[in-house]
């Protein structure tokens, strides 16, 4: 009897620290897919504030992002997180992409090294995440080195982490392409920009963690 | 493996003094470089100027988070090549082994693993 009751209150404890665990989810990718724009559209619906700035530039996002104590609801399922914006991962940042694209040369410079160091970091951060989501932009090719580079290390390090298709608000946007590119894990197509099919990332959301 | 003084461009082997305490130059950077790979990187640093070499410096200086210059740095060109000031090219799978890819000198100690160690994290 002893024993029963001693299992019981270990079953209820184990479980409430379960639930209530502060987990880290990082939002990694390729620069430019929207990463910020989700962290933003996820802060917005459960704080109620914006996490931080967006840009058509790439690289807008150069450091680490955290916003604490995020809880999300679906039915009577709470998920207590930490949401880890990082910089876009790259395999070149050079400066004359943003000089083209109206940046003074000598702030263009400033980005690209602080782009540099912000791949390092996010890089860095992978160690200390429980679960990733990887956002892609729906519209450009999947089968790039960053994409496949990031998601066979995610899939070594056996972290769990779920694909959001993002901007499938454009014409182009090519769902199945990135589905039949990564066919062992669930792809959430979304547009963050507008919230579009945002609750299915939210419901995925506790399946992976 | 050489290592090559990133400001007058010397070249000296694994361990050997220079590198430990810095080039007689005054030069606190090195690159670390594979044999097989000296002849591209001969050419490449042979290209920049002497402006672009004190930039790269700095930048290597301030992408480790380095804040004294004191102590020589030798940066991994497998992993992080730089190709003038402000263009990068990464080495994802490498960065991603969790290999060191810049290389401390610090008190006898030849390598740190400055991918753990250097600083910014954790708040």
């Amino acid at each position: 009897m002893i024993t029963v009751f001693s299992n019981l209150i270990h079953r209820v404890f184990t479980h409430l620290f379960r639930s209530k665990r502060n987990i880290k989810i990082g939002l990694y990718g390729p620069p430019n897919g929207g990463k910020t724009t989700l962290a933003n559209r996820i802060c917005i619906d459960w704080i109620g504030e914006e996490m931080g700035t967006v840009s058509h530039i790439p690289h807008e996002t150069r450091e680490v992002q955290l916003k604490d104590q995020i809880i999300i609801r679906s039915g009577k399922k709470e998920l207590l997180f930490t949401l880890v914006d990082t910089p876009g991962i790259a395999t070149k940042i050079d400066y004359e992409d943003f000089v083209k694209a109206g940046m003074p040369s000598k702030i263009a410079k400033k980005r690209a090294k602080e782009a540099t160091r912000g791949v390092i970091d996010a890089i860095k951060w992978l160690d200390d995440m429980d679960a990733v989501i990887v956002v892609l932009d729906s519209t450009k090719d999947p089968y790039s080195q960053v994409n496949i580079t990031i998601i066979g290390n995610l899939e070594a390090r056996r972290t769990p982490m779920l694909i959001v298709a993002n901007k499938t608000d454009l014409r182009k946007a090519n769902i199945k392409k990135i589905q039949a590119a990564f066919p062992q894990y669930e792809v959430i197509p979304v547009a963050a920009k507008y919230g579009t099919n945002i609750e299915k990332l939210y419901e995925a959301l506790f399946k992976i963690t | 493996m050489p290592h090559q003084c990133v400001r007058c461009n010397t070249f000296y082997e694994d361990k050997a003094e220079e590198v430990l305490k810095g080039c007689p130059c005054g030069g606190k950077l090195f690159f670390f470089i594979k044999k097989e790979k000296l002849d591209r990187i001969r050419e490449l640093s042979a290209n920049l100027t002497e402006t672009e070499k004190d930039q790269i410096e700095q930048d290597v200086m301030e992408i480790i988070g380095e804040q004294e210059e004191h102590e020589p740095v030798v940066l991994d060109l497998e992993t992080i090549r730089i190709m003038k000031p402000g263009t990068y090219e990464l080495d994802l799978v490498q960065m991603m082994k969790n290999e060191p890819l810049i290389y401390k000198v610090d008190e006898g100690k030849y390598v740190i693993d400055l991918i753990r160690s250097f600083g910014g994290k954790k708040k």
